[in-house]
């Protein structure tokens, strides 16, 4: 049975497309501004993935208008969602708290999240990679980490 | 033509040089081992790390992971059912029945001698015909140049299988980001939005670590896998024990290398598509088909040998013209990059000490494989199956942050890498080839300053793109290669119906 209007429209593919469409037309402006050799390529590319993505969403629609379910991108969201946003949060706290202490807080929390609860495991685990980190970058390359924003003056 | 092979050998007997090999077979075998993980990710994390070492070290980490993660991907294949790698799929079919025989010991040194045997033939085959290629590539000018990267991106695409729309999409995205930045010849900005760190272009690392790693480790944390695998129970013999009883199998190898390196060399083709054919192929010529897929030995023998195969005849078209043949041969294309190294005939005259001593690396690193995944070793490697996956999921992100961030020591980059992540896990999910993106990224600009080149030199007129025989043949094998499989399906339907 084909679906319905609405849901039609929430497919992935059919999002994705639509998604590329907006993305490359938004890139298309500053296009216009640039000289008509340096804008070639760019604009190539641009209008390409536009009429692509269109053959992609005409092509997704038929398939939906021919009943044709779309398969979800994932099987459990939330732990997707948790894992970007897990990832975010730990290049957030880089940049603002500093490396050593989100990583310290990062792996047995990642690692807690996601099933493995074992606390001596945990602790042994953070200790080694913190400390096998600070060892060949910070003390043998001189590699320098984010030390953190709200720290600095 | 040759002369430059030998002449790179004393270089890669260099201790830092062998060093890195056999780190890169053992680090490897580990990632192929670990199910989720594969080359491709395993080499996208490396290369920002390999910054500040010498050109040869890198590359020797890289060819040793390649040859090791191909083998690697062998030990859960056997001992869960579960390829450790897609190349290794075939490798289940006789593997895991021989694992539950009690013969997995057994299973696994067929794996890594067929495996040493593949990426032996291999190597030998990319001294071989790279160098005679790359002669010939030499007398290539600006247009001919633009439509090799034309053919490059139009042959990954289209024999990449799939949907063709999926594969335009995924080169038009790689071609765009490559213009990002300043204009090679005007120097005006282009999509910068005012953003310095962006001036220079988008650094392919940061691309190849979030196309390829992020999406990796969202799966391993989305699915908490249970393994288990009580490595005392493999059965496994001393290798000079075992090695006589795979005297039968030399007539598989040597078929399986031939179908690997053919693979390999085609582009989008890759590691599984060999292993299926070489098991398939030797199926059909055994005397006791009936045995297959009940664990029979020179089935493992069969798959892991093909699948070990396209490893360095992937980089024959890589190295020579800029067309990668898999997807790992796309990353190490970056990783070429990073060191300053223009895949193209000019590597092989500008830098031939390298080019040559990473053919060796490939070499030496098929050898390390039979010492290094050995009974001892593999029962070792097989407890690395009951790492905690939530654990080592964590430990990449840790490492992925490191890797980018120290390309450019700022945050920017992290940002960025995570946008591409996002959007990786989006094309993943709904099968957008991530190969055309890094061809398109790295072709991209190659072909734009060509292309800009030609029309300087033909005074603005496009004709001179057509008008010499080399880039006449290169136009017609992209229109066969864009029209061959449509035709092809056709051919096919009309037979069926007919």
């Amino acid at each position: 049975m084909p679906e319905n209007r609405t849901n039609r429209l929430l497919r992935p593919e059919t999002l994705t497309a639509l998604g590329i469409i907006l993305v490359a037309a938004g890139f298309l402006i500053p296009s216009f501004e640039l000289r008509a050799i340096s804008a070639l390529l760019p604009a190539a590319m641009l209008l390409g993935l536009i009429v692509l993505s269109l053959a992609l969403l005409l092509s997704d629609q038929r398939k939906a208008g021919a009943g044709e379910h779309a398969t979800p991108m994932t099987q459990s969201p939330k732990r997707v969602i948790g894992a970007f946003a897990l990832v975010v949060a730990y290049a957030l706290s880089t940049d603002f708290i500093g490396f050593y202490a989100s990583t310290a807080v990062t792996i047995p929390l990642v690692a807690w999240v996601f099933g493995y609860r074992s606390a001596v495991g945990l602790a042994v685990a953070t200790c080694i990679v913190v400390g096998t980190i600070w060892l060949i970058f910070d003390f043998g390359m001189s590699q320098d980490f984010p030390t953190g924003r709200l720290w600095q003056n | 033509m040759y002369s430059d092979l030998f002449h790179a050998l004393p270089d890669v007997f260099a201790l830092t040089n062998f060093v890195a090999v056999v780190i890169g077979v053992i680090a490897g075998i580990v990632v192929g081992a670990m199910p989720g993980l594969s080359a491709t990710m395993a080499i996208s994390v490396l290369v920002p790390f390999t910054f500040g070492l010498e050109p040869l070290v890198a590359l020797g980490l890289m060819a040793g992971i390649y040859n090791g993660a191909m083998y690697g991907g062998a030990i859960p294949a056997v001992l869960l059912r579960i390829p450790g790698t897609p190349a290794a799929v075939a490798t289940t079919f006789d593997g895991y029945p021989m694992a539950q025989k009690g013969e997995g010991g057994y299973a696994l040194q067929v794996a890594v001698v067929s495996s040493a045997f593949g990426g032996i033939a291999s190597a030998f085959a990319l001294m071989l015909l790279a160098p005679p290629l790359s002669k010939v590539t030499l007398l290539f000018g600006p247009s001919e140049v633009f439509w090799v990267a034309v053919f490059g991106l139009a042959s990954i695409i289209f024999l990449l299988g799939g949907n063709p729309i999926k594969g335009l999409i995924s080169a038009c995205f790689g071609v765009f980001v490559s213009v990002i930045g300043s204009d090679p010849i005007y120097g005006n900005d282009r999509f910068t939005f005012g953003q310095l760190e962006m001036l220079d272009g988008i650094n392919i690392v940061i691309l190849l670590v979030g196309l390829y790693a992020l999406p990796p480790v969202i799966d391993l944390l989305e699915t908490p896998l249970k393994t288990g695998v009580n490595s005392s129970k493999l059965g496994t013999e001393s290798m000079w024990k075992a090695l006589p009883r795979m005297k039968g199998y030399w007539k598989t190898w040597l078929r399986g290398s031939l179908i690997g390196i053919w693979i390999g060399i085609l582009p989008g083709a890759g590691g599984s598509m060999a292993a299926f054919m070489s098991y398939n192929e030797a199926r059909r010529t055994s005397k006791t088909p009936e045995t297959w897929g009940e664990g029979e030995p020179e089935g493992v023998a069969a798959a892991e040998v093909a699948n070990n195969a396209d490893t360095a005849s992937a980089l024959i078209p890589a190295l020579t013209l800029g067309i990668p043949g898999t997807a790992v041969a796309a990353v190490m294309l970056g990783g070429l990059l990073v060191h300053g190294l223009q895949p193209g005939p000019m590597l092989f005259r500008d830098n031939p000490d390298i080019v040559f001593g990473f053919m060796w690396q490939f070499l030496f690193g098929a050898i390390l494989l039979i010492l290094l995944g050995g009974s001892l070793a593999t029962n070792s490697f097989a407890r690395l199956l009951n790492l905690p996956r939530p654990l080592l999921g964590s430990v990449i992100i840790v490492l992925m942050l490191i890797g980018v961030y120290s390309i450019h020591g700022r945050m920017f980059d992290v940002y960025l890498m995570l946008g591409f992540g996002a959007v990786g896990w989006v094309m993943d999910k709904l099968k957008f080839p991530l190969p055309p993106v890094v061809l398109g990224l790295i072709l991209g600009g190659f072909a734009e300053e060509n292309l800009r080149l030609a029309l300087r030199i033909g005074r603005g007129d496009w004709l001179v793109l057509f008008q010499n025989t080399t880039s006449l043949i290169l136009v017609a094998l992209t229109v066969a290669v864009v029209v061959g499989p449509t035709l092809k399906k056709r051919f096919i339907a009309r037979r069926k119906a007919g």
